[in-house]
């Protein structure tokens, strides 16, 4: 169980690797220059989203003819342009630099393949939890079934959360459970509560609703056709220009429209440490007590 | 058939979401020890944490990606008090069977 998860982990991060150093392509250009590149391409470019643009004539690398030259156009989004242009103004080449370089990575039978894969080991993992009489198997599951969920994050292009949900989940939480388990040490003695007739039925009631409204929820609500064609494309930058999902555009927002939750759970965190451990720590006195009576 | 295998859509993750869900609903349900229990609590929040960031996607608003990294943090505020609690049961009474609290019953 362990080794497929660790397999698919790895593929995962293969998949992530490779997107995220695959080269970007050449995009169409419908960007328009007005600013003066050598005095020369000043043609009637009605540029509006150029913010400014650099001449950067003579890399060595590879030359280029003489009445060409290389712009790097800054957009006003944040990406960047570039572009060989002609002295006349006309664009040759153009390839788009630096942020941005989502493309459409989540279309496609390898990718379906992978959301299946993903989809079963968080689904097994969670079965796991909840059927598993042993404590450390049913952590190890819970493991398993974070791990996926981290790789369905990537897969929604959320990179940061992706990388934060490994850290906090299958490392601080999954570490917190098991020393707990290992300072408890006792065999769970029946795992599956028998709390009689009236709460079976209640609690089988209570989940075949549930079942039952989501079915019902899927059947009934269309997703609008605008939505669902652009399901599987890469998303749009965000207004500055990062990528989606990624730590510059988490930041951004965070530390922009989210700095007073941020501040609040600072505080929460602190409570909640403090609050931990006045909960856990033994009791001076009556602590050996307690301990007597059963 | 082969669309809904092989063109992941919003739905998908949003099924996903709702399937972990309710494992995790049927975990607290069913299970009676109260670690179990809190891993499956763990499990509900990541769900909607799912479901949060599939809607974020789907209507381009990076907020959901604040909102979740938020929710990560109460999530683990939550374990650390509630695996305190835990051993703090466990130290009085030997036990972390949740039927077995039954001292406030009367």
């Amino acid at each position: 169980m362990m080794r497929i998860l660790c397999c698919l982990l790895a593929l995962g991060m293969a998949v992530g690797l490779v997107q995220s150093t695959a080269t970007a392509d050449p995009i169409p250009v419908q960007v328009k220059l007005s600013c003066p590149v050598g005095g020369a391409v000043t043609s009637g470019f009605p540029g509006a989203s150029i913010e400014s643009c650099d001449l950067t004539r003579g890399e060595p690398k590879s030359p280029l003819p003489d009445d060409e030259f290389r712009v790097r156009a800054h957009q006003v989004d944040g990406t960047e342009l570039d572009l060989v242009m002609t002295r006349a103004g006309k664009v040759v080449k153009s390839t788009r630099t630096l942020s941005h370089m989502d493309r459409r990575e989540s279309a496609g039978i390898g990718m379906a393949l992978l959301f299946w894969a993903f989809a079963i080991a968080a689904v097994a993992g969670a079965l796991f939890v909840v059927t598993r009489r042993n404590l450390i198997a049913a952590v190890m599951g819970m493991v398993g079934s974070f791990l996926g969920i981290a790789a369905i994050y990537m897969m929604l292009f959320a990179n940061f959360l992706a990388v934060v949900q490994m850290l906090v989940y299958a490392g601080a939480i999954m570490v917190l459970f098991v020393f707990v388990i290992m300072v408890l040490n006792r065999p769970e003695d029946e795992p599956v509560a028998p709390t009689g007739r009236v709460g079976g039925v209640i609690g089988g009631v209570a989940i075949l609703y549930l079942i039952g409204r989501l079915v019902m929820l899927l059947i009934h609500v269309q997703v609008p056709k605008a939505l669902t064609t652009i399901a599987n494309e890469a998303p749009k930058a965000t207004s500055l220009g990062h990528d989606w999902g990624s730590v510059k555009a988490v930041g951004t927002d965070l530390f922009g429209p989210g700095v007073f939750p941020f501040e609040a759970i600072s505080i929460l965190l602190l409570v909640a440490v403090v609050g931990a451990i006045a909960i856990a720590r033994p009791l001076s006195k009556d602590d050996g007590e307690a301990e007597e009576s059963p | 058939m082969n669309a809904m295998l092989f063109n992941i859509g919003y739905e998908h993750f949003l099924v996903l979401a709702a399937v972990l869900f309710l494992i995790g609903v049927a975990g607290v349900l069913i299970r009676r020890n109260a670690l179990i229990i809190l891993m499956s609590v763990e499990l509900m929040l990541n769900a909607a944490n799912m479901t949060l960031l599939t809607f974020g996607r789907m209507w381009n608003d990076l907020s959901s990606h604040t909102f979740a990294l938020i929710v990560i943090a109460v999530a683990a505020a939550e374990a650390s008090v509630g695996l305190a609690i835990v051993v703090a049961v466990f130290r009085g009474r030997r036990s972390v069977d949740v039927d077995r609290l039954t001292t406030l019953r009367h």
